[in-house]
């Protein structure tokens, strides 16, 4: 694929993964991740002569992304606290709604060093192991490893939370 | 089982409404490279107007009024410089750095930014103070009091409020960069 003149349908491929995992390091600040979404993209636009193909077009555009969000400054709004507080609530009265349990889950999320973070939400959002493993710099193997550890962290997390 | 039920979980959540498109978005990258091309425009003839200014001054006649604008020009060069400098190697970076390296490269990019504000910057904002305070006896014998005391409180003003902005960003890089080593 070329950086220049298939633009468009890269942007239309990509955009609600790279959407999802800017998701993931905002903690569900939809705001937030918009505007990293958007900068990772005017940035895949401006750099697009620097991309020398010496990995997928999608590794390249996935470590944008994971690099946008990692090296800004501002953090997620706290809107996950309040969150929280209503969740153990219902928590206590057994009526856990699955969108409390989404919050839960970037919460569980948020916890994880910003490798692991970026390893989860690339595989949750069904970018094959062999690629997640090209956009970090680690062998398909490791990456296996690791997320299966990940995995079960987040899931013990999410179910009694702790992580 | 439980593996699907954290990608269950993440699949449950609602598509964005998507409000970008490609067209949008070279129009802000173009927007954006022009704002940057326009701030360098402006800041390297500010101090090519003001340096010849102050060469041609000082050639004629050396005295402390060329002294202090040469001393708040360097200061100023001196800290945009890094400024401009950090900025566009940052940026680099992320485009070609695996995030594992990336991390690395925030953590001695926040350290020095935060060694160059601990030192270098206060140095910058002395030499500045200390140029602009030898501009004043001229300031004062040159315009009438009224403006000599607006020059005074809209110059003074101007550095304190620059030296809180400087200080709220040490801090906010500080917490970053404690966060990156957690």
């Amino acid at each position: 694929m070329n950086l220049e003149t298939d633009f468009d349908k890269i942007f239309h491929l990509y955009a609600e993964k790279v959407y999802r995992l800017c998701l993931g390091y905002a903690s569900g600040d939809e705001a937030l991740a918009k505007d990293w979404q958007q900068e990772t993209f005017i940035k895949v636009w401006k750099h697009r002569k620097s991309f020398q193909g010496k990995s997928s077009v999608s590794s390249w555009i996935y470590r944008i992304a994971a690099n946008t969000c990692l090296g800004d400054l501002r953090r997620a709004k706290k809107q996950l606290p309040l969150k929280e507080e209503a969740l153990a609530e219902l928590r206590s009265e057994e009526t856990e709604t699955p969108e409390d349990q989404i919050w839960q889950m970037y919460r569980c999320i948020d916890q994880l060093t910003p490798q692991n973070k970026t390893m989860i939400l690339l595989e949750l959002e069904a970018v094959p192991q062999a690629e997640i493993g090209q956009t970090m710099g680690l062998k398909h193997g490791a990456v296996r490893t690791r997320l299966n550890r990940i995995r079960k962290s987040l899931l013990k997390c999410i179910t009694h939370g702790k992580g | 089982m439980e593996k699907d039920k954290l990608s269950m979980l993440w699949e449950s959540q609602q598509a964005s409404r998507q409000e970008l498109n490609p067209a949008l978005l070279k129009q802000l990258a173009s927007k954006q490279r022009k704002g940057q091309f326009l701030t360098l425009t402006i800041i390297g003839v500010t101090f090519l107007v003001v340096g010849l200014y102050a060469l041609i001054y000082a050639l004629g006649t050396w005295n402390n009024f060329s002294l202090g604008l040469l001393l708040m020009l360097l200061s100023l060069a001196v800290r945009i410089g890094f400024e401009l400098f950090s900025m566009y190697k940052k940026e680099t970076q992320l485009v070609a750095m695996d995030p594992l390296s990336f991390q690395k490269y925030l953590k001695q990019h926040y350290r020095l930014r935060l060694r160059v504000n601990y030192w270098i910057t206060p140095l910058c904002f002395g030499v500045y103070l200390f140029g602009f305070t030898l501009l004043l006896p001229f300031f004062k014998q040159a315009f009438s009091g009224a403006f000599y005391n607006y020059i005074l409180v809209s110059g003074f003003g101007s550095i304190f409020i620059v030296g809180i902005i400087i200080v709220r960003s040490v801090i906010k890089e500080l917490g970053f960069l404690k966060e990156l080593q957690g």
